[in-house]
């Protein structure tokens, strides 16, 4: 390489870092206040965009009038765009200050370290720790002293049932516990009618079910760094939720092929007993359809199938702790910031807002009493009390994954007729070794 | 630096050539700008994937990625046992079994554009349609289609057949390789299309002198001409097919029915829901070494070295 050449090559490379160098800080500004900018990560929200955009805006304008500083707000798509965010931020570590995450995603986060862990001073920013819901603290760490999620709503699962079908078919009061329900479910089910409208082509319901039925009978699942997928209350749970459609044949055989949005769509035309593992967000749909004003909310049953009553150990989960939380990041230069946009999400009245917007229930225990008057979402409110934490394991995505797996491997077999039982364990042996496997590597 | 790499290595073998006076002045480093591009975008990358591959890095290690244990082949031993080698029958399977299916379709269309009629343009514009809508869309209208009690299995039924299930099941296998088909014929079409369009008229008019009919000029004259451009466009249609996750993941989600659990999905799954980054690279850096070897076969077999050619000219 001649000198001409050297010059021109060192000047390319020069301009190449240099552009390189001016898409590299995106930092907000340095700490406590006006000209600041707090970076918040929060998934959207694809049913009720218009609202979402007005609640940011108004969120936005609160936050500097307390602060001076501005909410930057930027959302994310799926839980995989979430995924990539936080793994993104976490090996730079710069990214957002605030990340609002699914409930089921908090041990995942926690595992790898990158989140405040909420001590006294903490939860003494946002307004001290007992103005929670005791039970959505739940998830918020694997111990008390190790928590870094801050409950923000909560989306507890419940069932909604048709008023009209049930009196019909002389049936006074929804079931409560499994048994009872797939009894009801029978007596529901003629012509075109089915008992029970289930999602099990849906990739987040079916384990689900597996967890709370299992649970309900004793077996959590995990227990400490062992996985009991290969148990009898999980066999007993498969069972259970095939035999609806594959043996007592009270499910439309199309919801084989159902999603969540499916199955609510098939119970909201007014044909089916129960649409089983719903939210307060699916109200207004149901109000839109041939249900209108004939369907109620119901608490899940408790009581394990096979059973009359829960057995000692047995645990009361009407629902998995569902909904979001938040997450303040340890490489975050605004903590102050982020500790005062998490208060003021938090308090009573934004609660109440958000939940008069979105449907989703509040984490604040004084804005849930003030909605326990509402009959309608009695039910709701007391599911959300009512909710169990699912195993606050770094290993659970894999666990929830591998009992999803075993649904999806058996759905072509449930339009043949009976259960074929012997394959269903081995597949759910399958599902031990993969949970074992993930459960070995947490640390 | 490669792009700086002294021009002997491309000469030919015999030695003795000269090389001419624009060979020797050629201003190489002019070059630099998308060398350096093509090692930002390409090399690195691949030397993080590889890197990333031999280290246990999961969601506990991800925040000190750097200080991730070191263990060598181990990812890739693991790959082994990690349901890989099905994944890569499957993906091979449906690629290869995707490819011959569409070549006659995508054949048959360019011969029925080749000539003009009235309407013509239409016809080439309507054959294009599948070729360009997004993956995403093609697969939920097909999802939607699918469904057990979908369009598709209501007409079967008037027919009185009982479709059954398409998106789940062995079948799925087959769902995944006709739903390829639908949107990737056009590929082979407008491949085929360009080299017929390249058959000089004189070829046209010599078998019409020599009193051709129409199936002999087809097999004897035509068709050869399109061996090299349609074999090419099978070899980007497999491995299109191959890498294809966006028509598995809206048709079938994740986990996918064991049947299509083809190498993109297996990848997605380890490094987006098992959260095992490391494995996940092994798995991907193998995929690497599996579609570069048809690539390598193709790229001796038909030398793509225009320059050569240039020279002996």
């Amino acid at each position: 390489m001649n000198r001409k050449s050297f010059v021109a090559l060192a000047a390319v490379t020069a301009l190449a870092l240099g552009t390189a160098a001016c898409g590299g800080d995106d930092e907000g500004g340095g700490s406590g206040g006006a000209g600041k900018t707090l970076n918040v990560l929060i998934g959207a929200n694809t049913q009720y965009p218009d609202e979402f955009a007005a609640w940011q805006k108004d969120i936005s304008t609160k936050f500097k009038a307390a602060t001076g500083a501005e909410v930057k707000f930027e959302t994310f798509a799926s839980a995989n765009d979430e995924l990539t965010k936080i793994q993104t931020s976490v090996v730079s570590g710069s990214g957002p200050d605030v990340y609002a995450v699914g409930t089921t995603f908090t041990p995942t986060a926690y595992s790898t370290g990158a989140f405040v862990k909420m001590g006294d001073d903490e939860w003494g920013k946002i307004g001290g720790k007992e103005k929670f819901n005791p039970a959505t603290l739940g998830i918020s760490g694997p111990d008390e002293q190790n928590q870094v999620g801050i409950p923000w709503v909560s989306r507890p699962f419940v069932m909604a049932y048709n008023t009209d079908l049930l009196k019909a078919a002389g049936i006074d009061k929804p079931a409560t516990t499994w048994d009872e329900l797939t009894a009801q479910a029978k007596q529901l089910t003629k012509g075109d009618q089915y008992g029970l409208a289930v999602a099990y082509k849906d990739n987040f319901d079916p384990w689900k079910f597996v967890w709370g039925m299992s649970t309900q009978a004793g077996n959590p699942l995990v227990d400490g760094k062992t996985a009991k997928l290969q148990d009898p209350a999980v066999q007993k749970a498969y069972q259970t939720y095939f035999g609806w459609l594959a043996n007592d044949k009270v499910v439309d055989p199309a919801a084989i092929g159902w999603t969540n949005p499916q199955a609510l769509a098939a119970f909201a035309k007014g044909k089916t007993g129960y649409f089983l593992l719903t939210t307060t967000t699916a109200s207004n749909s149901l109000e839109q359809g041939a249900v209108k004003g004939k369907w109620k909310f119901a608490l899940l049953p408790t009581v394990p199938p096979g059973a009359t009553s829960r057995p000692a150990n047995g645990v009361e989960a009407a629902s998995i702790l569902s909904g979001d939380n938040l997450l303040v990041a340890d490489y975050s230069k605004n903590k102050d910031l982020a500790f005062e946009y998490v208060k003021l999400v938090t308090d009573s009245d934004a609660q109440l807002d958000y939940y008069k917007k979105f449907g989703n229930l509040p984490a604040n225990a004084a804005a849930l009493q003030s909605l326990a008057s509402d009959a309608q979402l009695e039910p709701v409110t007391e599911a959300a009390k009512k909710s169990v934490a699912t195993p606050f394991t770094g290993a659970w995505a894999d666990i929830q994954l591998a009992l999803t797996n075993v649904a999806v491997q058996t759905l072509p077999e449930l339009t043949k007729g009976p259960l074929n039982t012997a394959q269903l364990d081995s597949r759910i042996a399958d599902a031990q070794k993969a949970a074992q496997t993930s459960l070995d590597r947490a640390k | 630096m490669a792009t700086l790499a002294p021009p002997e290595q491309k000469a030919p073998p015999q030695h003795v050539r000269r090389k001419g006076v624009t060979e020797r002045q050629r201003p190489l480093w002019l070059l630099t700008p998308g060398g350096l591009l093509m090692t930002v975008v390409i090399v690195l990358p691949l030397i993080l994937a590889v890197w990333i591959s031999l280290i246990d890095l999961d969601q506990y290690t991800l925040r000190r990625w750097v200080e991730a244990p070191f263990i060598g082949l181990g990812n890739y031993v693991e790959s082994f046992s990690s349901g890989l080698l099905n994944s890569i029958w499957i993906s091979v399977s449906f690629a290869v079994l995707s490819t011959l299916a569409t070549v006659p379709i995508g054949i048959a269309a360019a011969l029925v554009t080749q000539n003009k009629y009235r309407g013509r343009g239409l016809v080439r514009a309507a054959f294009l349609i599948p070729y360009v809508l997004p993956s995403f869309v093609v697969a939920s209208v097909w999802r939607t289609m699918l469904q057990p009690d979908g369009i598709v299995n209501a007409w079967l039924s008037k027919v009185g057949v009982d479709g059954g299930l398409w998106l789940s099941g062995p079948r799925s296998y087959w769902t995944l390789i006709l739903v390829e088909i639908w949107a990737a014929w056009p590929f082979i079409y407008l491949m085929a299309l360009a080299a017929l369009q390249s058959v000089d008229h004189e070829v046209h008019e010599a078998s019409a002198v020599d009193g051709a009919t129409w199936w002999p000029k087809l097999t004897r004259v035509i068709l050869p001409y399109l061996r090299g451009p349609v074999l090419l466009a099978c070899l980007l249609a497999t491995l299109n097919h191959i890498n294809n996750f966006t028509l598995p993941f809206v048709l079938f989600g994740a986990p996918a029915p064991d049947d299509v659990n083809v190498m993109p999905m297996i990848v997605y799954v380890t490094s987006f829901q098992s959260l095992r980054f490391g494995l996940s690279a092994a798995m991907a850096v193998l995929s690497l070494v599996l579609i570069a070897i048809p690539l390598f076969v193709y790229l001796r077999a038909v030398r793509l070295d225009v320059h050569e050619e240039g020279g002996r000219k």
